[in-house]
């Protein structure tokens, strides 16, 4: 098993995630490492096919379909450093400006 | 309005610690009103119980210790907040952690490490060493933790405390900041295990706003038993390796005997799949935490970071770039990595197959007519801090006797046994599901005979 640089810049990708250049190589060797250790679970032998496994209880118990106010401690205007006529504002992102 | 006051003395004075994140003398005295004004004799009446900062509070900030969080309010109260509230007791502070729950060390803050409150050298373990730290040090009572691997037995073990961990679905996680929620328990620390029996029987039971909490009554704070007689306390050989530390195997030895004085009878048991605990939590929870920890992108919480371009992906990226740490940073490439579609058979499907066999290692234990298991809690003392920074695999072997019972979801705790060198050692005892009390029953009885704080051999 071996991870290159590609490899963990195509996951990071994946994950939304910025590596800086200078972290690269130390990532590279940390994430090596924990998929070798990870990675002995194929030499555990492989008895029958087990079940999937959930904790707790067998079934859970849910509520009713009714929608309802989310208790908040503060009103949503509070929440948002920008609130105008019911909306959140946001800023204003180039790529939407192109469209 | 004299514990809030006391309280607050203690926090200032234990500030060389860095185990806070948030707390304030104008806090604790609103909390204290509030406390006072409840009527009648609420069982936690007075008590200040820190909190560890990734469980929600609307009065101070919600960091996870976490840059990407920095400033968070939350606009409600976690459930296990509102109930330890209505039961009387004083949000003292917000406890320091491992950024969002992931570390045994509490060197992953983005605020810096925690000092072990009997030697500034080591770590107090983690993730929640924040919590247990406030408690040995005699700031708290009791705290809240969190558990996805052991997060809060491990530092219970390291700092000489109680630490217990419920059954999964007992405490519910509505406001408990999501990291593997498989996994995650809120859990609690006492200075005895009445403290914690009590916090745990405050805050448990069942919670229409978390569908995995079980349908039954909270945790009952277990009588006093007189002795151990009738209980069948098994030993897993897997749990005692031949490089044991030394002084973690003495205090073994004590508190077996200690166990076996009180009338209980040890047996020797396996728990076979015990050595594939590790590989497959450090599959499962990062898994679990790349999908969690999707929503911190700079748009819905905390401090945003414009990338290169000024496009929404770049902000995204560089956002999640700058504000998670190295630790983070790792476990949302490897849990993105397990899940991606070329190896998702080879590693996630794997480690969920082996939490089924590691289940049924404990379930077969049981079954076989063994009430409780006896085990360390962790292979060694508190270690150096900087002795594990560098090797994520070395941190991660720190919870080799912790998060094979929380992959099964079930109650386990660590009570300290004794000491070596100075330094704590804990001994844990894992129950069936929901067999709570049980175990919360034998460890006070434990906690009775058993010289913690003596030096063992």
């Amino acid at each position: 098993m071996s991870i290159g640089r590609d490899d963990v810049l195509h996951v990071a990708k994946l994950a939304e995630l910025a590596v800086r250049d200078e972290d690269l190589d130390r990532l590279v060797e940390q994430l090596n490492r924990i998929v070798d250790y990870v990675a002995q679970l194929d030499r555990a032998p492989a008895e029958g096919a087990a079940e999937l496994f959930l904790p707790g209880p067998s079934q859970v118990s849910l509520r009713e379909d009714v929608p309802g106010p989310v208790p908040l401690a503060r009103p949503p205007a509070e929440l948002a450093p920008e609130f105008a006529d019911g909306f959140f504002l946001v800023p204003r992102h180039g790529a939407m400006e192109d469209l | 309005m004299a514990v809030a006051k006391e309280t607050g003395e203690r926090l200032a004075a234990a500030a060389g610690l860095n185990a806070t994140l948030h707390w304030s003398q104008a806090l604790l005295d609103a909390e204290a009103r509030r406390a006072d004004a409840l009527p009648g004799t609420p069982p936690l009446r007075g008590m200040p119980i820190a909190v560890k900062d990734n469980i929600v509070t609307t009065d101070a900030p919600t960091t996870c210790a976490s840059r990407i969080l920095e400033g968070y309010i939350s606009p409600y109260d976690a459930t296990a907040v509102r109930r330890l509230r209505a039961a009387g007791a004083l949000v003292a502070a917000k406890a320091n952690m491992d950024e969002f729950a992931m570390g045994s060390s509490t060197e992953h803050s983005a605020f810096g490490r925690v000092k072990h409150p009997l030697d500034p050298d080591r770590v107090p373990g983690g993730s929640s060493g924040g919590s247990a730290a406030l408690v040995a040090a005699g700031v708290v009572p009791a705290a809240l933790g969190s558990e996805t691997g052991g997060s809060v037995r491990q530092p219970a073990s390291f700092c000489g405390v109680v630490g217990v961990k419920p059954s999964y679905g007992r405490v519910s996680r509505y406001g408990l900041v999501a990291f593997g929620s498989s996994l995650d328990c809120i859990s609690v620390f006492g200075r005895s295990v009445d403290h914690a029996a009590r916090v745990l029987s405050a805050m448990s039971g069942h919670d229409p706003l978390d569908s995995t909490t079980l349908d039954r009554p909270p945790t009952a704070v277990p009588a006093a038993l007189p002795d151990l007689k009738g209980l069948r306390i098994g030993l897993p050989r897997e749990y005692f390796p031949a490089d044991l530390h030394p002084g973690v195997a003495a205090a073994m030895a004590r508190a077996k005997a200690a166990v076996r004085g009180l009338g209980a009878e040890l047996v020797d048991v396996s728990l076979p799949h015990s050595a594939y605990a590790v590989p497959t939590y450090y599959i499962v929870a990062p898994a679990e935490a790349a999908a969690n920890l999707a929503r911190y992108d700079g748009v819905r919480y905390g401090p945003r970071k414009a990338g290169p371009g000024g496009d929404i992906r770049a902000l995204y990226q560089a956002t999640r770039g700058d504000g998670f740490g190295p630790e983070v940073q790792r476990r949302i490439l490897v849990g993105t990595y397990v899940l991606s579609a070329g190896y998702y058979d080879a590693y996630y499907r794997k480690a969920q197959q082996m939490r089924a066999r590691i289940a049924d290692d404990f379930r077969r234990a049981f079954a076989a007519g063994v009430d409780l298991l006896l085990t360390p809690t962790t292979p060694t003392p508190a270690f150096r801090a900087g002795e594990k920074t560098e090797d994520p695999v070395a941190m991660y072997l720190a919870d080799i006797f912790v998060c094979a019972i929380s992959l099964a979801g079930l109650p386990a705790l660590s009570i300290p046994v004794g000491r070596t060198d100075g330094l704590p050692v804990g001994a844990q005892l894992i129950a069936p599901f929901f067999e709570d009390e049980r175990m919360l029953a034998a460890a006070a009885a434990l906690e009775r005979v058993v010289a913690a704080d003596a030096e063992v051999r």
